[in-house]
């Protein structure tokens, strides 16, 4: 069975009118038996900017020490925050230089540029091939469904509240047809001055 | 052949001193001043910057001043290039005990790291030693606010109040008579720290330009670091020199019958 549907697991994030959309599921799960309903893979790790680490759940945390580790060093030696692209570049070498032993994950990354306040998403698989898009990223181990219920539900342009409904649609129904998948959700709708957080009900099975 | 072990950096004199530390210790009494004074309330550092230089492309906010992690600032009197290469280092052992451990490190435990550091520079390699003593204000959950003092030879203690640098001796005497434990707040060390500096600073006057100061308070559980804006500067200046000439004023008037 493949390591990286061990634990199960799935993230999306997509791109609205002047804001950006992550959401994770909550399972943390050892092949068949759910272990937690409060695990959520997506950290905030700066102001604007959020990163989903869906996949093997040790590689999950571990990778995140490592992310801030290398973040607070930047912070501290540029004097300024870093920016979406930036840490997509920094995350992007932190898992290549683990190419032939990876981590088993496959982020995702969303953000408000701080500069300009252009909404960013990102996606890359395993070993860091990064993938930039113009509406949304999808990752774990229920990726057909996302990627079917993200195709059919976004649009360009939505606005903050309307964002929140189509990602959560999308995660939900995604999650609901996969096992391993689900048992709660969380959704940070990121806007210029504000972020919310919200824990959305679902089946929990 | 014999010539090669002439100038090592790490031997002992016949009168049992390590030359090189003292030399090092020198190079940085000619050094632009740093204090620190821990308050009630909070820490704080105020340094004396000296590239004041109008042609100086201003691009580091901060001259003298470094912050380390989310709860701790150093201040550095030195060779600036040694002082780089030290904060640096302090940076990561930070990192290092925050991935290793997953909580902050404790301020001692990063003085003493990086003290550990520069005495291996004294004993072994053949290298000089830094030429660069550090003042460390910090908070941790074990001791509270916390201000420490380390030099080249690696040795380092915890103070309440302290100076180094360019006439840092008189500034330590001066904070001994002024300073009262336990009932200095944040802002009666800020206008004490503005008093000592200018009696450092030699001949010249005290203008925004030329003092760095930073603080260190608690608030909600979160360590807040705040650099000072010039007009903030300005403004204790302003307010140090208004008591002087009061002060001054007093002196002069005929004493009361």
């Amino acid at each position: 069975m493949s390591i990286l549907a061990y634990n199960g697991g799935a993230v999306v994030a997509m791109k609205g009118k002047d804001c950006v959309a992550i959401a994770t599921d909550k399972r943390y799960g050892i092949q068949a038996q759910t272990v937690s309903t409060n695990f959520p893979k997506v950290y905030q790790i700066g102001p604007s900017l959020f990163v989903g680490l869906p996949g093997l759940a040790t590689d999950t945390q571990t990778v995140y020490q490592r992310l801030k580790f290398r973040m607070n060093l930047y912070e501290l030696k540029e004097n300024r925050i870093m920016r979406p692209k930036t840490f997509s570049a920094m995350l992007s070498n932190l898992l290549y230089e683990r190419r032939f032993g990876p981590y088993f994950i496959e982020p995702v990354i969303a953000g408000l540029d701080p500069i300009d306040n252009q909404p960013y998403v990102c996606n890359m698989d395993l070993i860091g091939c990064p993938n930039e898009p113009e509406d949304f990223v999808v990752s774990g181990t229920c990726t057909d469904q996302l990627y079917g219920m993200c195709e059919a539900l976004w649009e360009p342009d939505l606005k903050p509240d309307e964002l929140f409904e189509t990602i959560s649609q999308a995660l939900v129904n995604a999650a609901d047809r996969d096992a391993i998948s689900g048992w709660g959700a969380v959704v940070y709708v990121i806007e210029k001055d504000k972020i919310t957080e919200k824990h959305v009900k679902t089946r929990m099975d | 052949m014999a010539r090669r072990y002439d100038t090592r950096t790490t031997i002992f004199s016949p009168e049992g001193r390590l030359y090189q530390v003292e030399y090092a210790m020198e190079a940085i009494s000619h050094a632009g001043t740093s204090l620190g004074i821990l308050a009630t309330d909070g820490i704080l550092l105020a340094a004396e910057r000296r590239n004041t230089n109008k042609l100086l492309d201003e691009v580091f906010f901060s001259e003298k001043i470094y912050k380390l992690n989310d709860d701790m600032v150093c201040s550095v009197a030195g060779i600036t290039s040694d002082a780089n290469v030290l904060t640096n280092e302090l940076r990561m052992i930070a990192q290092r005990y925050l991935l290793q451990y997953g909580e902050s490190i404790p301020c001692e435990q990063l003085v003493s790291w990086l003290c550990d550091v520069k005495q291996a520079y004294t004993q072994y390699g053949g290298k000089r030693p830094f030429g660069v003593s550090i003042l460390y204000m910090g908070w941790d959950k074990h001791y509270g606010y916390q201000l420490y003092q380390s030099d080249p030879s690696g040795n380092y203690g915890g103070w309440k109040a302290t100076c180094i640098g360019n006439n840092s001796a008189a500034a330590v005497s001066s904070l001994k008579q002024e300073y009262k434990e336990n009932e200095t707040t944040l802002a009666e060390a800020q206008a004490l720290a503005v008093k000592v500096l200018s009696k450092t600073l030699d001949m010249t006057k005290l203008t925004p330009e030329k003092v760095e100061m930073a603080t260190l308070t608690r608030k909600d559980n979160k360590t807040i670091i705040r650099i000072l804006t010039s007009t903030e500067v300005e403004k204790l200046i302003s307010d140090f020199e208004k008591s002087e000439a009061e002060a001054e004023a007093a002196k002069k008037q005929p004493p009361k019958s």
